[in-house]
């Protein structure tokens, strides 16, 4: 076999693949949007990176949130970084582990809204077509719409009760101005937001692992 | 294919792979992130005021700090004159408690008694009867199905938790644990299961119960008598 002709072939090849996907290829990029931020906890935490180039690795330790937390509720801010150069969705799927002991913490005990919309910078895509839209019963900060309900519970506007396989929390147009390259500047942030009351929760340990997916949404003009 | 070519062809094939990898390195995306999260709830009780101390049968004295509902119970108590001037049957103060908890709890106390006098006619730890009255459950949020047990026989002055000794002749608490030497270490005087449902600490609700003391005048020795009560509330 010709030498010439066989890494000239190898060449053609991947040039071929790079240009379909550069030509066909929907991107879309999902990082951290910021440093998480925790409030009224008690031993507990929050880590996560400060740099939108860094992915969307965030961990919550609430703390504790029995009545030996005399704060009135422990509330932790994520920001998360978006990118995509067509119509997208965010997505969030729940994995958990609560106890099924009633009085002990629930998914439902768990508040969280979705909000805050806001551009990175100078390489985002301004759409004047169509709106970035959160998703009821998501769209409130939970800390702000807590209810005691009939049996004196405290409940949410949204919780992680309301996540159900695959839930779309936000939907919009394209995102970013030029190619999804992680950038500080490329896309938007928005928050998610935790909330826990402390109240007279059986006692234990719960926890629950939240992944957000950035994809392909609706396909609204720019 | 000769077995020049090979090495050429592997160095090309090592190179367009490079290529890829920067390539895919210079446009990192990720199109998924992860939130983990957890939580603690440790076991917690609390022992509050359930309110205003009520004294009868007193001659003299009088609630000197009173209870204040849902505030830390630190109250003190005169009990007037226990001597025979004071011709009512007993002196009683019913101290209302108010237990909470998310979890089983043990209501334990320990009392001293102190007198003045130096013989055997003074006050003694005998001589004050002591009993946990009716316990309630109830409100929003209450476990009201929980049950809990009584160790001591309830109020002192109930006709059968005690008598007039025949052979003293003095009054005497001889039911289970129905006077202060029961006391004299720490020991358990209620216990039961949890006693609040999942809700947050501002609801005040709870389970509340009577602490009653009593003193029934007698020929005592004269001088001064100091009880001090102590309540400590445990989820073991």
């Amino acid at each position: 076999m010709n030498l010439r002709f066989v890494i000239s072939a190898i060449f053609l090849c991947v040039l071929i693949v790079c240009a379909a996907t550069t030509i066909s290829a929907q991107n879309f990029d999902i990082s951290s949007g910021g440093q998480p931020t925790i409030t009224g906890a008690l031993g507990g935490s929050v880590s996560g990176s400060s740099s939108v180039l860094n992915n969307l690795v965030v961990t919550i330790n609430f703390g504790e949130v029995s009545p030996a937390n005399a704060n009135s509720i422990v509330k932790v801010i994520v920001p998360i970084a978006i990118r995509s150069n067509a119509a997208y969705q965010v997505t969030v799927s729940l994995a958990s582990s609560f106890s099924g002991n009633a009085q002990a913490v629930q998914s439902s005990d768990a508040g969280f809204g979705v909000g805050n919309l806001r551009s990175l910078g100078a390489g985002a895509k301004v759409c004047t077509r169509s709106g970035h839209i959160f998703y009821p019963p998501f769209n409130n900060d939970p800390a702000n719409t807590v209810t005691i309900n009939g049996s004196g519970r405290a409940a949410y506007q949204s919780s992680l009760a309301n996540i159900s396989g695959s839930t779309v929390i936000l939907s919009g147009p394209r995102l970013t101005s030029g190619s999804v390259t992680r950038a500080s500047d490329n896309g938007y942030a928005f928050d998610a937001i935790f909330a826990i009351t402390p109240q007279f929760f059986a006692a234990g340990v719960s926890s629950a692992t939240l992944t957000f997916t950035i994809s392909a949404g609706p396909n609204v003009p720019c | 294919m000769d077995t020049r070519t090979t090495p050429i062809i592997m160095r090309a094939l090592l190179f367009t792979i490079l290529l890829v990898a920067f390539a895919a390195t210079a446009f990192a995306q990720s199109t998924t992130g992860t939130v983990s999260m957890s939580a603690t709830v440790s076991k917690f009780v609390e022992i509050n005021s359930g309110g205003a101390i009520t004294l009868s049968g007193n001659s003299g004295g009088g609630v000197t700090t009173d209870g204040v509902v849902d505030n830390p119970l630190a109250a003190s108590i005169n009990l007037g004159e226990l001597g025979p001037s004071n011709t009512n049957s007993f002196v009683t103060a019913s101290v209302p408690l108010k237990l909470r908890s998310n979890a089983a709890y043990v209501l334990s106390m320990s009392a001293t008694v102190t007198s003045t006098g130096s013989t055997s006619n003074k006050i003694v730890n005998t001589d004050v009867g002591f009993g946990l009255g009716s316990v309630t459950r109830s409100g929003t949020g209450v476990n009201t199905g929980g049950s809990d047990t009584n160790a001591t026989s309830g109020d002192p002055t109930l006709a059968g938790n005690g008598s007039v000794n025949a052979g003293t002749g003095r009054y005497e608490y001889t039911a289970v644990k129905s006077n202060l030497s029961a006391f004299s270490a720490s020991t358990t005087a209620l216990n039961g299961a949890f006693i609040l449902n999942a809700v947050p600490r501002s609801n005040t609700n709870g389970l509340t119960v009577p602490a009653i003391f009593a003193v029934k005048p007698q020929f005592y020795e004269n001088g001064s008598t100091t009880v001090s009560v102590t309540f400590t509330v445990t989820a073991p």
